[in-house]
């Protein structure tokens, strides 16, 4: 339980740039230490994506879940979003105006955090080519979430849906 | 005789406020901001720029952009105990329905539609991702230095396994040293 909850503490103080960007170091953390297996892994990012509220903070709940009922689920939760809230309360309004004054802080947390998300992007990237249906899948949501303002929800449960037919007929 | 009430919201306003955007939003911190900001202003509580002040401000602190948008909001507007309803109110909704989900999940799992149906939703994760870094990439302003130093970031993160954040830490106090000298 102490481990649990002092990697999710430990990555919830690298959440810079929204949630999304730690989702690679969830990764890295939770199949390093053996939580999960893979595809477990897998199938909580999928479910945390459709229920409401941060992917991250919803992965971790998940996780924390999985190694020690509700009670892990709270401790993850609550660990993985204690450095923000606690950073938030004590020295929020300080810390964020120096470092809207400073370029240099924000050039700096901009270069760490598009690294995270790129390290959020090659872990899940070989999940993509590992079969004709996930390239496909993969391809179209990329484009329509970058060049089109179509709501990704919509593409979640669309592709959702396609998966529930495609195992139906090939499964 | 009705006494007309302060505009300032309460605890349970600003947390039912929360709880409501947080339960019936799916897609996180990107979709739920800006329903937040156009909430707030039609409640009459805050205006669109204060909310993009405070917003800018959110950024850069760690943490779920939904949850510290709630947070600053909720002590803008009624401090302490608006930030604790704020907390609660963004947190409560996702906590339970995961919990639900989690309930019911080992009992559905070998479903061939529920199966199938997650790893569908799952299938978009590296485009989605992949967009978001996208997005990143274009909107900053690239100089010869940053994208040397970001590259190799991006190579050390990779590389680092389970010592992931440490090395974000030094990554970005390296970063900032480099921003600071002259070309």
């Amino acid at each position: 339980m102490t481990s649990l909850v002092l990697t999710f503490f430990k990555i919830g103080l690298a959440s810079f740039g929204g949630g999304w960007t730690i989702v690679g170091i969830i990764k890295a953390d939770v199949l390093g230490q053996g939580w999960l297996l893979p595809e477990e892994f897998q199938q909580v990012v999928a479910i945390a994506q459709i229920t409401p509220g941060p992917v991250a903070l919803n992965a971790a709940t998940l996780v924390g879940y999985r190694l020690y009922g509700i009670l892990g689920a709270a401790m993850a939760s609550l660990s993985v979003v204690m450095a923000p809230v606690i950073i938030g309360l004590l020295v929020g309004k300080l810390f964020a105006k120096f470092s809207k004054s400073s370029r240099h802080i924000t050039e700096a947390l901009k270069t760490g955090t598009i690294a995270l998300i790129t390290m959020t992007v090659w872990a899940f990237a070989p999940s993509a080519i590992s079969s004709p249906f996930n390239l496909v899948l993969a391809i179209l949501s990329f484009a329509m979430a970058t060049f089109t303002n179509f709501n990704p929800l919509w593409l979640i449960l669309g592709s959702g849906i396609a998966g529930s037919i495609f195992s139906m007929i090939f499964g | 005789m009705q006494v007309k009430k302060n505009d300032k919201p309460g605890f349970w306003e600003i947390f039912s406020f929360f709880f409501g955007i947080s339960a019936m939003t799916i897609g996180g911190g990107y979709v739920m901001v800006p329903i937040i900001q156009r909430s707030l202003e039609k409640k009459g509580w805050m205006k669109e720029d204060e909310f993009y002040d405070l917003f800018a401000l959110t950024q850069s602190v760690p943490g779920p952009l939904a949850l510290n948008t709630a947070l600053f909001t909720g002590r803008r507007l009624a401090g302490l105990q608006g930030y604790m309803a704020g907390f609660l109110g963004i947190l409560l909704p996702p906590f339970i329905s995961v919990l639900l989900i989690a309930f019911v999940y080992d009992s559905i799992k070998n479903h061939k539609i529920v199966a199938g149906f997650l790893n569908g939703a799952f299938a978009v994760v590296p485009g989605l991702t992949a967009s978001l870094a996208y997005k990143m990439v274009k909107k900053r302003k690239w100089t010869l230095k940053r994208a040397i130093s970001t590259v190799l970031a991006v190579i050390a993160l990779i590389l680092s396994g389970k010592w992931a954040v440490p090395v974000f830490f030094c990554l970005a106090i390296l970063a900032f040293f480099l921003e600071g000298r002259r070309k």
